[in-house]
């Protein structure tokens, strides 16, 4: 036994002296971290696997516009490095993600990181460290009402104070609900609207505006029918005849892909319904319509919203073509098929690293992370300096009262003959 | 007796180590060692359960849910302490283990394990079912007021505070001294549980329950007893568990998955070793976390996991335990 207890101590000089080489190897230290004389390190997370696994796209379309970017010169003579974690949309990886990109990678910002859980489970502890964590890939409202500061912030339960190191980028849930209930007041006045929504706090933030921007007519809203995330295509369908059932004449669905496929593909099978159907901007991506075409579903004529580009609609656009050319420099076989497919996503990837490039530019020769959120706050891509990969007449825009750098919207409608989204009746604005 | 010295001079450097490891390693490996007893308290849980009483649980998951939403709620409705919050979700999740546990009589073997899996799918519903109270998809984060019990000097040492003034979070070295302050303790009541009667008469349910019966073990009253204190360590553990998420409790990182975690865990440990569970913490909480770390993987860092799981289960089939066992016996012959 007395030669167990040699090897035991021995064993453990050997961990801890381990220990400590390896806890002083990456001690060097910076003024900014993530900032070096050829070099700006930013990290973000996202579902590369899991469920939520089709949102990995947004983050292959933003590294190729980096790499893009680095080889026509970098930003002040900078490349960019974007080191992309894995959290599978769970916000229990998202910590240690977070922390590890922020602890051992020292990065520069968060940027781009996908999700509300994930984004709210990490802004207390970014806030704290300062570190920012902007660009944030989800529309819902606490990305503009808590990042405020000063006379702009509101406090809500959810943020009792700033958080000033914060920011979003997409058009917010309520705003694109507003939208949809000035459409159908204004182009089916009478109509008996009948709506599915995800039963959280996604869903509850579309239908409350939507209900709000309805007033008095309200009353017209017949049915209401609430799903769960987990709930099954033949679950979602159930509610869908419901809706059927109460008379409505127009639909409106506030829900997530998987969900909205199932919705769509329901309609045909009530005989003789054929409602005006508005889906939700969340669900239109064009891979998901072309899938609800697989399985049944006939959209021809169904309502949306975008702010972003198709590089199928417009494919001679110059932007679409320098997407086209930066997507298809990286040689990525599944990047290059989602996007001859019009998957949104990518042009929704570049389209918000544009606009964090446009930032690092402002954000003078010697970027700090102060400099970074001051640039983010005082954005304005117009004119000369406009983003090419937004839709047409859209501007990319922030001041100290305006935390949302998309606030306009432009509707949508789907063409079953070709397959794909048109847009009409010009640019409006969401913001609240 | 005299295994018992070595035994316990090994424990001593252990507890060493982990006392002078957050001087030593990096602030982040820090956070990682602290998750490691978070795994730690909840697979010694599950251990008292499948390694003691033989019953299989593929849910453990669903107190760890139980526990973290406990806690989330104490100090966000009531801006309890979160040691307190702990407790409390540590005596809750005994008497939710209490009460499944005797449904659970009913059942044995794939069936038991079949109705624990659903438990852990239907708990995580529940906040999306009542979304007002627990938060929905958008979760239950802890309050940041929760520092007032906490924001004093110990012989000089400054406990670290939950906020002041700002939106602070909780340092990566309070979630390492939390959850292995918890682990000690809670290992210590299981060795007590463990070593006398109640030990005796758990595994004589495991062994032969019509034995037991006949020795005058009341099967019921055991075979519900473990169910209930395993499932308290895992609500422990699942509300230090929510502390290391930033005190944020949502449906997702309660998911299946984490049970499978806690599973795999429990197997990598292996049955009635001490060290066992220590190896299997480590495993499920480490590599993961390491995997993710390998550039240039993309999104395949579960095959990475899988294919060591599968590695570990060829060649310790059963767990670090089973290994310890045959490395003594070929040291003997």
């Amino acid at each position: 036994m007395s030669i167990n207890r040699k090897r035991l101590g021995a064993l453990l000089c050997v961990v801890v002296a381990a220990i400590a080489v390896a806890s002083t190897a990456g001690a060097a230290s910076q003024s900014t971290p993530g900032v070096t004389a050829h070099n700006v390190k930013i990290g973000g997370t996202f579902p590369l696997s899991g469920p939520a696994s089709l949102y990995a796209t947004i983050a292959g379309a933003e590294q190729a516009y980096y790499g893009w970017v680095n080889a026509h010169g970098g930003v002040n003579g900078r490349t960019i490095t974007d080191i992309v974690k894995d959290d599978q949309y769970n916000p229990a990886k998202t910590v240690p993600a977070v922390k590890h990109l922020v602890e051992t990678d020292k990065v520069f910002a968060i940027v781009g990181s996908l999700g509300t859980a994930p984004g709210l489970a990490t802004w207390n502890y970014l806030n704290n460290k300062k570190v920012p964590q902007v660009l944030l890939a989800s529309g819902d409202a606490y990305w503009g009402t808590c990042t405020a500061t000063g006379s702009a912030f509101r406090a809500k339960p959810y943020c009792s104070k700033p958080k000033p190191w914060t920011m979003g980028w997409q058009p917010d849930y309520p705003g694109e609900a507003k939208i949809y209930a000035k459409y159908i007041l204004a182009n089916k006045p009478h109509a008996k609207i009948g709506i599915l929504y995800q039963n959280d706090a996604y869903g509850q933030n579309y239908l409350d505006a939507f209900t709000k921007a309805l007033g008095s007519h309200k009353s017209q809203i017949v049915d209401k029918e609430s799903y769960n995330y987990t709930d099954s295509s033949s679950v979602v369908g159930a509610h869908v005849g419901a809706l059927a059932a109460h008379g409505a004449d127009t639909v409106v669905f506030f829900s997530t892909p998987a969900a909205s496929i199932a919705a769509l593909a329901t309609i045909p099978h009530v005989p003789s319904w054929h409602p005006l159907t508005v889906l939700n901007n969340v669900s239109a991506n064009r891979i998901f319509l072309l899938s609800a075409e697989q399985n049944g579903a006939a959209p021809n004529g169904v309502i949306s919203s975008s702010y972003i580009k198709s590089n199928t609609v417009t494919p001679n656009d110059s932007a679409m073509k320098l997407a086209h050319d930066i997507i298809y420099a990286t040689g990525n076989g599944t990047l290059k098929h989602e996007f001859d497919i019009g998957d949104s996503n990518l042009i929704y990837g570049l389209a918000s690293a544009w606009t964090f490039v446009d930032a690092l530019k402002h954000a003078g020769s010697n970027p700090t992370r102060t400099s970074l959120m001051h640039a983010l706050r005082t954005l304005n891509e117009s004119s000369s300096n406009k983003n090419p990969f937004v839709y047409p007449g859209m501007t990319v825009k922030t001041s100290s009262s305006r935390t949302f750098p998309m606030e306009q919207l432009i509707l949508e409608k789907w063409s079953g003959s070709a397959h794909d989204w048109k847009s009409f009746g010009g640019v409006k604005t969401s913001g609240s | 007796m005299k295994r018992s010295i070595p035994a316990l001079v090994s424990v001593v450097a252990v507890a060493g180590v982990l006392v002078l490891l957050p001087f030593i390693i990096s602030d982040y490996n820090t956070f990682l060692v602290g998750e490691v007893g978070i795994y730690f308290i909840a697979v010694l849980g599950l251990n008292i359960l499948t390694g003691y009483t033989g019953q299989i649980s593929i849910g453990h998951g669903a107190f760890m849910a139980i526990g973290g939403y406990t806690l989330a709620i104490l100090s966000r409705d009531h801006q309890m302490n979160l040691v307190y919050g702990t407790l409390i979700a540590f005596a809750l999740c005994f008497a939710a283990g209490l009460a499944f546990g005797l449904l659970a009589l009913r059942l044995s073997g794939a069936y038991l394990a079949l109705a624990t899996f659903a438990l852990a799918i239907s708990v995580t519903q529940l906040p999306l079912q009542y979304s007002t109270y627990l938060g929905g998809s958008l979760g239950v984060q802890a309050s940041s007021k929760t520092d007032h019990l906490f924001g004093w000097s110990l012989f000089g040492v400054h406990i670290p505070r939950w906020s002041l003034p700002g939106p602070a979070v909780l340092t990566n070295k309070w979630i390492f001294g939390v959850a292995w302050s918890f682990a000690a303790v809670l290992l210590v009541l299981a060795w007590l549980i463990l070593r006398g009667r109640v030990g005796r008469a758990f595994r004589a349910v495991r062994d032969s329950e019509i034995a037991a019966v006949a020795s005058g073990v009341e099967r019921g009253l055991y075979k519900t007893l473990a169910f209930g204190i395993s499932a308290a360590y895992c609500g422990a553990a699942g509300a230090i568990f929510v502390m290391a998420n930033n005190g944020f409790a949502q449906p997702d990182e309660f998911n299946v998955a984490l049970s499978l975690t806690l599973l795999i865990g429990a197997a990598v440990a292996g049955l009635g070793s001490l060290w066992g569970v220590l190896v299997g913490a480590a495993f499920v909480g480490l590599l993961p976390n390491i995997s993710t770390s390998i550039p240039h993987l993309g999104g395949h860092q579960d095959v990475i996991y899988g294919a060591a799981v599968i590695v570990v289960m060829l060649v310790a089939p059963s767990g670090f335990a089973g290994l310890l066992a045959r490395l003594r016996l070929l040291r003997r012959a």
